[in-house]
């Protein structure tokens, strides 16, 4: 250790002395001169020397990975001699630790690393002879690499039985979403905090790692978009859409219908689904009485076109935002390698529609017709009411869609664009302050604090890589079986689970499979997963949120929907739908 | 179907294709009676607080809208078949509650709903409960309540 210790201000002297022997007239002047230099130095020669010392101190270095390959952060490490501790560390985010030795102190000859993680085994390893001496000449080692193995604790089950009643509660709708996901962080925390005196397998996690799992730039992408929607959504263009679709249809359902579901999926490729149907619903019951058709006709394409097309840019869907966020996927990317697909599965929705409602479609001809009052209130009600804002809106939303476009090239989140974009509008507007802040659904954003948290849970205690494991050896390398697994398997889960939360856990298990198959670091997995859960959704009534509220508004104008009947209309189209992205997903990639 | 003289009848439904029967018996029971006919639409929007996203005051505005709609319809319909005098209310609140309030501020003698279908989301009655409202609608007195298709429940 002494030989690579050394004063660098020894060093200076020595080199400019040299100099001076060259120079015979400065012989004299030059060491006064420099002494005079170094003199301020010299005095702090020895702290100085001692905080050299320390940064070369003797390092051991290495990385912490699970059975999985993935890097275990927060692992506890200590490096041993006999029964004394040399040093200890915490591993980082990317699993990698730093033991520091104390500088000065003889290397014994005997060192051994201990590792311990909440929720793994405990791992040893000895570091060998050979090693050791390699310190010693060095000051620095690279450990191998330490696999901690999974072990399942009380604090698993808990974690695991908290997430899954959070997942039934929510299906059910016994709960509001957010309450829900309240109630299961709260349980988690109360287990965590609570338990561990009593017994310490108890333990999940602390607050503090907790909110490592919380997604900023998804809370602020949505909260930025909530605040854009508010003001579009007060402009009427909604209902003025709905009630344009029925005049250029001219009174054939069939054509209305496949302008009400253009129209509606374009709007939830850019506004969530929820805000969309809530929007479209009235106005189209309204103009399916007027016409004399069943609503269903009517609703249920557009419910089915808003769940598939949602999802061909990353702000359609919160589950593409999630996804995006997770993935790194961009504005551009879902563009390019979804939307085929995604209008590949409308053409398909749409041909399925005009069939199955072709009784309910043709019966207006003979039927329905309201009174000319009738007909004008509607048109009134059809109007855009504040053309001054939707211009404003669009003038914002245009730039936003260029920046969430170009934005990738000078690494712009997607969250920071919709901020700035609600921001422009909020300054450009000037709307009522307060009404635009209750505008923005904190009751969501809640939601999806906490649902990260209790993602992060199951995740904490290893839920999420037994799936993540189970499912790669059930696909083994192969990539084909790995997107078909994917993909149906997420749609066919989203008819009966909330795909947000289903979404949210997911990630980190695609996030394993794409580094582990071969070509799927395409991220075409994350596709699949977008694909399913949003498809996926068409499947049952409770398969997605915008099913719900369709329903709620149908029942309440004398048109409900059944879980029975949105299964035998919505199944058969998820079966479409989800083949037709698939065989694109296979062209693509 | 009685046909002894009436002043008022309110005709409570949702509006919809499945209301259809509903709405004939009411304006056939107008005309024979010439009684008012008074279409009511109760709106109960508690089912918004359970979307996670969404307008939901440009929503409720919406809903209002379409309830009146649905009931201006209805009342087209009533006047095409040639009732006298027809009107609608549309009431905002806990359905349950709302129909209570209208069967005494209207005055009814005779209320007309359709029997409840099963429903995935909240409904106003559980599938069975009907009957035991329309018995406590009539033992205060209020009116008779007809439920359609099903023959009266006294």
């Amino acid at each position: 250790m002494n030989g690579l210790i050394r004063n660098p201000l020894s060093g200076i002297g020595y080199r400019v002395s040299g100099v001076g022997n060259q120079i015979t007239a400065y012989r004299l002047l030059l060491p006064a001169f420099l002494l005079l230099l170094i003199w301020p130095w010299a005095a702090m020669d020895e702290a100085q020397a001692q905080e050299t010392a320390v940064a070369v101190s003797p390092l051991l270095t290495g990385l912490i990975r699970d059975t999985q390959e993935q890097p275990v952060f927060d692992a506890h490490i200590t490096a041993f001699s006999g029964k004394d501790i040399l040093a200890e560390a915490v591993s980082q985010e990317d699993g990698r630790y730093t033991l520091l030795l104390v500088a000065g102190d003889p290397i014994p000859d005997e060192i051994s690393i201990h590792v311990e993680r909440h929720h793994f085994q405990a791992a040893e390893y000895a570091v060998n002879s050979s090693a050791i001496e390699n310190l010693r000449q060095s000051n620095l080692l690279h450990l191998p690499i330490i696999t901690l193995e999974r072990r399942i604790t009380p604090g698993f089950w808990i974690a695991t039985l908290v997430f899954v009643g959070m997942l039934i509660l929510i299906a059910l709708g016994k709960l509001h979403n957010t309450l829900a996901a309240l109630l299961g962080t709260t349980l988690i925390f109360a287990v965590s905090y609570l338990g561990p005196p009593l017994y310490e397998g108890l333990y999940i996690f602390h607050f503090e790692d907790a909110l490592r799992y919380i997604d900023w730039n998804v809370i602020f992408l949505i909260m930025g978009m909530m605040i854009v929607i508010a003001v579009v959504e007060r402009t009427g263009v909604f209902q003025w859409a709905a009630y344009m679709a029925y005049r250029l249809s001219g009174g054939r359902a069939w054509l209305l219908v496949i302008i009400l579901m253009i129209v509606t999926g374009i709007a939830s490729a850019f506004l969530d689904n929820v805000t969309t149907m809530l929007l479209m619903t009235p106005v189209t019951i309204r103009i399916a009485l007027s016409l004399g058709i069943n609503p269903l006709a009517l609703l249920m394409p557009e419910v089915m076109a808003s769940n598939v097309v949602g999802i061909s840019t990353l702000v359609g869907t919160p589950t593409n935002i999630l996804i995006g966020s997770y993935g790194g996927i961009g504005f551009n990317d879902f563009l390019s390698n979804l939307t085929p697909g995604v209008v590949l599965a409308l053409i398909g929705l749409i041909v399925y529609n005009l069939y199955t409602y072709r009784h309910d479609l043709q019966a207006h001809q003979s039927g329905g017709g309201v009174s000319d009052v009738l007909l004008q209130r509607l048109a009134q009600k059809g109007r855009i009411t504040e053309p001054d804002h939707l211009i404003k809106a669009g003038v914002v939303g245009a730039g936003m869609i260029l920046l969430f476009v170009l934005g990738e090239k000078v690494h712009l989140l997607p969250a920071v664009t919709a901020v700035m974009g609600a921001t422009t509008l909020l300054v450009w507007i000037k709307p009522d302050i307060e009404e635009m802040i209750e505008a923005v659904d904190w009751t969501t954003l809640v939601f999806f604090m906490t649902l990260f948290i209790s993602v992060g849970a199951i995740q904490e205690v290893g839920l999420i890589s037994y799936i993540a494991s189970g499912i790669g050896k059930l696909v083994g390398d192969n990539l084909t079986l790995a997107m078909l697994a994917v993909i149906w398997l997420s749609a066919i889960l989203s008819t009966v689970i909330a795909n947000i939360p289903f979404t949210a856990a997911m990630l980190p298990v695609i996030g394993f499979l794409s580094v582990n198959i071969p070509g799927a670091d395409s991220k075409v997995l994350f596709y699949c997963l977008s694909i399913g859960s949003a498809m996926g959704g068409n499947g049952s009534l409770i398969g997605a949120s915008a099913n719900m509220v369709t329903a709620g508004i149908a029942e309440r104008a004398g048109s409900p929907i059944t879980y029975m009947y949105f299964l035998k209309k919505g199944f058969p189209a998820l079966i479409i739908t989800v083949g037709l992205a698939t065989i694109w997903l296979f062209i693509r990639f | 179907m009685s046909e002894q003289k009436l002043n008022q009848v309110l005709c409570a439904v949702r509006g919809g294709p499945e209301s259809r029967e509903t709405v004939t018996y009411a304006i056939d029971l107008a005309l024979k009676t010439g009684a008012r006919l008074t279409f009511f639409h109760a709106l109960d929007a508690e089912f918004l607080n359970y979307a996670t996203i969404g307008p939901l005051s440009v929503v409720y505005q919406e809903l209002v809208e379409m309830g009146k709609f649905t009931m201006l319809i209805l009342v087209d319909r009533a006047k095409r078949r040639g009732v006298a005098e027809v009107n609608y209310v549309v009431w905002e609140g806990n359905i349950r509650k709302q129909l209570h309030q209208a069967a005494i501020e209207t005055k009814a003698e005779v209320m007309v709903m359709g029997r409840p279908t099963r429903s995935p989301t909240q409904n106003v009655f559980k599938f069975n409960e009907m009957e035991k409202f329309a018995a406590e609608l009539e033992a205060e007195g209020h009116l008779r309540l007809i439920l359609v298709p099903d023959t009266p429940s006294e």
